[in-house]
């Protein structure tokens, strides 16, 4: 296979170049200008196009075990490929939970069965993700896990929590951190202010967020864990981001792209629409701007979706009884370009770097060469025209849930063809 | 078998309709009363003025015989005739079930009553497919009241995403009205509260409460009364002060319009109106499973209230001539109010429940379209 024409991204260097990528046998065989075409068993054509790594996602839901109509692995490895994703990373909060070397094998098993996009598992820290005993983190680790976190739950108990921050270090891998204080948000659903009074619906504080980041980054001062704040969302955890960064401490956190999209009087203007009940909640629009401005500064320096697929039932209910999160891996990248690129928050390979590099490094991804396009390494690859316009519709959805707010939202970019171990998986007619 | 896809079509309850006199109006041509924040004062006047009328048409006792065919006076009487109403209260409820039943009776609908014993709701029936359910079976109106803060919402969108002529015979509209969602809205309720408030200080011309101070007491957090008499009474002019401890009356209150203090005694001699609300342990119980969360307890001190919120003998005696004593029920006498404020001569509390009649007649009429008075 031959990529000629298109734009090479460089997500190391930030350098975009004109190039022709070589695969073959699933790993890229030549990178240059003018590569000789004749033995090349298939052309594609990137001209306009960039040409990039295989973008990753370090935070998805795929519910199997346990919730097989809502998503399975097949099929969220699907809808990840349809969304520009070759790698993604699952999230342990299943029926029962990701959280022993069994478990994290099952996965790889299944998403080897599916061979769509790469699936790479995080383990539990705690048994059945309770908070309570640690889970067998360092045999995990072994079996394949690429980070560990209690996702869908805080841990929140600060013995605990060192413990893990040790367990954790011992591996190599990345603390993945859901950041809720459970005391301050019991029975809440949606952002806390002057909206939520309004509605009568119990708030959730930005500051709930706010005291457990900055209270694992001291706990991991004298740890040292690769420490990663999940799906941030609020103003001050965003400045709490900042300082650590700068200070230099392995610290990083992540955005998704409902919080730098949507703000909380949609709650009520859709008159309590639970396809806008995400945990944490949508905030904010001075959340918002504070996390733009930390994704230009590069406080927030990785971007995921949080993909949490849910059937329409537990969805089309009252908002307090509804499920949180909405899925994500297919409208991802076009929401990404409306928020980021159409205002120049960021350049193209800031963005391709943030879905991409960053992931890979913060889920040690990078050591199978994912992440980057180099001769020799794994020959994942995703094409995006930057210039087409398109709606989001039903229809281009591919996993098995449809709860998304997005529906009818035009997006400025998109991704139009993915090549996942040198196979072009997903490919889309070019507008 | 394809995944089924929620529904798209929205109702907005928040953005006013192009009439701002109107209640918002979903696609099919349902009209709703879903909440009294955010209609404009035009929608509440309007609502207000029509109640007037009934009551004028009903005469000064303002209330049927209940015993008999309760038919309305001429005028009123067959308004509704061939019309159902069905009554939808997945919560308890007294005062509110049975005045929207006589109301609705008075004007000659026929009263379909549901309660969560008794009906599908006890096998896991959700609010949607319940209310749709009903709707389908010809329900002009369904009189709504759920534990969860945008219930009636909820099943507004799910009525309007029904499909004409699949799901739904076409042209068929059936009204939502909320009888009381959680703790966000009792919008009949708040209706009723204001018209007493006008009636007893003379302000039934126009409906300008302008001038005119309410202090709304206790446990103002879990009140659905408080959240809609504050819509109401602010949007027509009055200065509305909730009053109680800081639990009760958090700061994010005052993103509904209204003042906030933590001193009763300071705010009695400006009212010209007090409504009393009980404290709503029932809302307060720790959710389910919840082992370290504290009870009522841990929320407000119920000795301490007593001293400082209670409506007394003392306190009433310092309150402004012809100032009144409301309270939405039901009363617990010594708590928030003691059995001397309650019964005094200031006290409209039973003239609240007799112009709760006459409110649901108006709004059953307004959301059916009747507009013969």
């Amino acid at each position: 296979m031959l990529i000629v024409n298109g734009s090479l991204v460089d997500p190391e260097s930030l350098s975009v170049v004109r190039a022709d990528v070589a695969v073959a046998s699933g790993v890229i065989a030549a990178i240059g200008p003018r590569l000789d075409r004749s033995p090349a068993a298939r052309l594609i054509d990137a001209e306009g196009l960039l040409v990039c790594p295989g973008l990753i996602d370090p935070h998805v839901h795929l519910r199997e075990p346990g919730h097989e109509r809502a998503e399975t692995i097949a099929s969220g490895a699907a809808a990840a490929l349809a969304g520009g994703f070759t790698s993604v990373c699952c999230m342990p909060n299943t029926t029962p939970t990701l959280d022993s070397e069994a478990m994290v094998r099952y996965v790889g098993y299944r998403a080897a069965e599916a061979g769509a996009a790469r699936v790479f598992a995080v383990g539990a820290l705690t048994v059945g993700r309770r908070g309570e005993e640690l889970a067998d983190i360092a045999l995990m680790a072994r079996a394949g896990a690429v980070a560990f976190s209690d996702d869908g739950d805080c841990l929140a108990w600060p013995a605990q929590m060192l413990r893990a921050l040790r367990a954790v270090r011992s591996t190599g891998r990345a603390l993945m951190q859901h950041c809720q204080e459970p005391t301050l948000t019991r029975g809440a659903v949606m952002h806390a202010g002057e909206v939520a009074a309004r509605l009568d619906l119990t708030g959730w504080p930005g500051l709930a967020e706010e005291l457990i980041i900055e209270r694992d980054i001291r706990l991991n001062r004298a740890v040292g864990c690769r420490y990663h704040a999940q799906h941030v969302s609020s103003a001050g955890s965003v400045e709490l981001l900042r300082r650590a960064r700068a200070e230099s401490l392995p610290v990083s956190g992540e955005a998704t792209p409902h919080h730098l999209l949507l703000t909380c009087d949609l709650v009520e203007t859709s008159g309590y629409d639970a396809r806008y009940k995400v945990n944490p909640p949508i905030r904010e629009r001075a959340d918002v701007d504070a996390l733009l401005v930390g994704i230009a500064d590069g406080s927030i320096s990785v971007l995921a979706t949080d993909h949490a697929p849910h059937t329409p039932e537990t969805k089309q209910t009252t908002f307090d009884a509804a499920a949180f999160g909405m899925i994500g891996l297919e409208t991802a990248l076009g929401l990404y370009a409306r928020a980021l690129i159409e205002p120049g928050v960021i350049a193209w390979p800031r963005l391709i770097r943030m879905l991409t590099l960053e992931p890979a490094r913060l889920c040690g991804l990078d050591r199978l060469g994912l992440g980057q396009l180099r001769v020799g390494g794994p020959a994942d690859v995703t094409l995006i025209d930057p210039a087409a316009q398109w709606t989001i519709a039903e229809t281009d959805l591919v996993g098995l849930s449809r709860n998304t707010p997005f529906l009818g939202w035009r997006c400025p970019a998109r991704p139009v063809a993915t090549i996942v171990r040198g196979e072009l998986a997903s490919q889309r007619p070019r507008s | 078998m394809p995944p089924t896809s929620l529904p798209t079509a929205g109702f907005d309850p928040v953005t006013p309709t192009p009439d701002p006199a109107r209640l918002p109006t979903d696609a099919a041509g349902s009209t709703h009363l879903l909440q009294l924040g955010g209609l404009p004062p035009a929608a509440v006047r309007r609502l207000l003025e029509r109640t007037r009328r009934v009551h004028t048409l009903m005469g000064e006792t303002a209330s049927l015989p209940l015993s008999g065919p309760a038919q309305a006076p001429a005028g009123l009487r067959g308004l509704l005739k061939g019309r159902v109403v069905a009554n939808l209260f997945f919560e308890d409820s007294t005062r509110t079930r049975v005045s929207f039943s006589v109301a609705a009776r008075g004007l000659g609908a026929k009263v379909i009553d549901l309660t969560s014993v008794g009906s599908s709701v006890s096998k896991g029936e959700s609010v949607a497919d319940t209310a749709a359910n009903v709707a389908a079976m010809g329900a002009d109106a369904l009189v709504i009241r759920h534990r969860a803060s945008g219930a009636c919402h909820l099943v507004a969108r799910t009525l309007a995403a029904l499909r004409p002529g699949r799901h739904f015979p076409a042209g068929r509209r059936c009204a939502v009205i909320n009888a009381g969602d959680g703790r966000h809205e009792h919008p009949t309720q708040g209706l009723l509260d204001t018209y007493t408030l006008a009636e007893a200080h003379g302000r039934l011309d126009g409906f300008d409460l302008s001038g005119l101070t309410v202090a709304i007491v206790g446990d103002v957090a879990a009140s659905r009364v408080a959240r809609s008499d504050i819509a109401a009474m602010t949007a027509l002019g009055a200065r509305v002060v909730c009053v109680g401890p800081p639990s009760l009356v958090p700061a994010s209150l005052g993103a509904l319009g209204c003042a906030l203090s933590n001193d009763l005694d300071a705010v009695l001699p400006d009212a010209d109106a007090v409504n009393v609300l009980r404290i709503q342990f029932e809302r307060r119980e720790p959710p389910a499973g919840a082992t370290h969360t504290p009870g009522p307890a841990a929320v407000v001190s119920l000795g301490e209230y007593a001293r400082l919120y209670a409506l007394d003998a003392d306190r009433l005696r310092t309150m402004k001539p012809g100032a009144i004593v409301m309270h939405p029920g039901p009363i617990n006498r010594g708590v928030e109010i003691t059995p001397e404020a309650a019964d005094s001569p200031r006290s409209v509390v039973l003239r609240q429940v007799a112009h709760g009649v006459l409110v649901r007649m108006a709004v059953a009429c307004e959301c059916l379209g009747v507009s013969d008075f």
